[in-house]
């Protein structure tokens, strides 16, 4: 049973989820063609040094920043808004599961699908960036995108909350929580300014995860 | 567990709310305070104040009005360019002799916050060759560490270049130098008149000097008193080429540190505490003026060339939380979130908690609003029993 509904899941999502991918790796590669191209024009060690001393965030190229937010948003939404057309997630609940592990289940699956998509994504960065920069300035691009890659996750839970919560008014509360919430990940900051705030940003990121359940409480308490 | 994420959405809301709705209304009420510029006059033995937001710019210490031209005469080595275009710079100040270009030798502006302070710190350097025999200095090709030993990477292969690191290393170890560097300070900048390498402090909070004279390692143990240690050291570059630094203890004192006998030399101020306070250092050919502004007063401490107290001068000034919309926005909120702070260059959520209890009047206002709302609608919704 619990094969099937991951399975069901797999189906909803595999496509975004390979397209969000492929969007990665094709930003990550462009982000180090840029690198290439600068290490070639202006010389190694003033690109170092702009990087070090001038606040020269390589990272940032091709809107890097909105890539987890994206993909998570578009998985997120792939995901769930199927399930609410013609409230096929009653048919979940009338499986002979628990209801909340059925839906933890499904919200699993989605950010088992994220992290992987991460762990390809910051593994690609981390092995270009190796080529080209030391550790020093390895290690401070990965804190720096650290936040962004737990604002998608944050942006996945929250999207799912918002799309499963069958009450207009309680989807725009929700929607305005978000819109306070996310910003926090985004910060236009220094390199490794993040590093104190992450502990409490993954903390969050955790505890989001469980929101969804009353979403799917509420849904089958048939709220209306 | 649909408790606890009921529970949860509450706490993510207060987060978010309370970081927002400060900020907010912060955007719509706060006005600007402009700090006040107090400079002492070699010629009056005062202080001369210029507030830009002030009916009376111009006023000396007692309040008495200046005009603009009669506040830059008092501070001829300030205003020097104007009043020499006035044509009314003196020949000579406190009986001495004036030439222009000499006093201006003597003149510094030095000027550090907070947030630079509390900054995530570059981990690499560039060690510039400082005997090169060349009018500019020139970028290495390699930037330096100081782990468990002194490591130079070569920007262009991504490799580190084993025989310049040995040779540092060596040298520094054989100075006493405890590996790793606890904070490597300098100017790591093409842009300045010569290099003078950098100040590091290593694991048992010894002061080195470090720097490369045709291509070979400068090392020099700097004898500190006691247990002195450092919030921050600033290298500077000013035009006498009188110290290497200024350099901030633990105890909120103030030293410099000269060149070639390497003195630690104390100015006589107190409470200089970078952490906190935002701290000016102008020199001139007579004094130097410390200026510490922190939030609600502005102090200016005068010293002699001799790093010896003249005078000072404080002054309070008007702070967010005793404005009119400041108070406001304490009887309107319990706390604020920030995720940025004035005084830190990093992300992190900094909690100002309110300083009065008026925010529960307003809290309990809007429960009893609340509980009313609540009850309207249950009665509304009682279904009425037809008769």
């Amino acid at each position: 049973m619990w094969k099937s509904i991951l399975y069901k899941e797999w189906l909803k999502i595999r496509w975004f989820a390979f397209i969000y991918a492929a969007l990665g790796i094709l930003v990550v590669g462009n982000i180090f063609l840029k690198v290439q191209h600068d290490f070639e024009f202006s010389q190694a060690e003033n690109y170092w040094y702009s990087i070090l001393f001038q606040g020269n965030q390589f990272y940032e190229y091709s809107l890097f920043k909105f890539v987890p937010l994206l993909g998570a948003l578009v998985i997120a939404l792939a995901q769930y808004f199927p399930e609410t057309v013609n409230k096929r997630i009653k048919l979940t609940f009338h499986l002979p599961l628990n209801e909340n592990k059925a839906l933890l289940a499904m919200m699993l699956f989605g950010a088992f699908c994220l992290l992987a998509i991460a762990a390809v994504l910051v593994v690609l960065f981390t092995g270009l960036s190796g080529m080209y920069f030391p550790s020093e300035i390895i290690q401070s691009a990965l804190i720096s995108v650290a936040p962004w890659f737990l604002c998608g996750f944050t942006v996945y839970f929250l999207t799912a909350l918002i799309v499963l919560e069958p009450v207009w008014k309680y989807r725009f509360l929700y929607l305005l929580v978000a819109a306070t919430l996310v910003p926090i990940y985004l910060q236009t900051a220094a390199a490794r300014a993040y590093s104190p705030a992450l502990p409490l940003l993954i903390v969050f990121t955790v505890l989001l995860s469980v929101a969804l359940l009353f979403s799917g409480y509420r849904f089958r308490k048939g709220e209306m | 567990m649909v408790k606890i994420s009921r529970y949860i959405l509450v706490f993510t809301a207060i987060i978010g709310l309370s970081v927002v709705l400060p900020q907010f209304y912060r955007m719509a009420f706060e006005k600007p305070t402009k700090t006040p510029l107090i400079q002492y006059s070699c010629i009056d033995h005062d202080f001369m104040i210029f507030r830009p937001d002030a009916d009376d710019k111009w006023t000396n210490r007692e309040g008495t009005k200046l005009t603009r031209e009669a506040y830059e005469k008092k501070l001829p080595l300030m205003y020097t360019r104007q009043l020499v275009m006035d044509g009314t710079m003196p020949d000579s100040i406190n009986g001495q002799k004036i030439n222009i270009q000499h006093t201006g030798i003597f003149r510094s502006i030095f000027r550090i916050t907070p947030d630079e302070i509390h900054a995530p710190k570059p981990k690499l350097y560039p060690l510039f060759e400082s005997k090169s025999g060349r009018a500019n200095l020139e970028m290495p090709g390699d930037f330096f560490r100081i782990t468990w030993r002194m490591e130079f990477i070569d920007a262009k292969s991504n490799k580190i270049l084993e025989e310049k690191s040995r040779m540092f290393s060596a040298v520094l170890y054989n100075r006493g130098f405890k590996f790793p560097a606890k904070s490597i300070n300098g100017i790591p900048t093409t842009r300045k008149s010569c290099d003078e390498g950098y100040l590091v402090i290593d694991s048992a909070n010894q002061l080195f000097h470090v720097k490369m004279a045709k291509g070979v390692p400068f090392v020099r143990k700097v004898d500190l008193p006691g247990e002195m240690k450092f919030k921050t050291i600033q290298c500077v570059d000013f035009s006498d080429q009188l110290y290497y630094a200024y350099l901030f203890t633990e105890n909120n004192e103030l030293y410099v540190l000269t060149p070639y006998d390497y003195m630690l030399e104390k100015f006589e101020v107190d409470d200089i505490n970078p952490d906190e306070y935002e701290i000016r250092i102008y020199g001139d050919y007579f004094n130097f003026n410390v200026i510490t502004i922190g939030s609600g007063f502005i102090r200016t401490q005068v010293l002699n060339r001799d790093h010896n107290k003249v005078d000072e001068y404080t002054e309070t000034r008007p702070t967010y939380q005793s404005s009119s919309e400041g108070k406001l926005a304490q009887f309107l909120f319990p706390a604020e979130l920030k995720i940025t702070d004035d005084k830190s260059s990093f992300v992190n959520f900094f909690l100002t908690v309110s300083q009065s209890y008026w925010w529960l009047i307003f809290s309990l206002v809007l429960i009893a609003g609340q509980y009313f709302i609540i009850r309207l609608q249950k009665k509304k919704s009682e279904p009425k029993l037809l008769t």
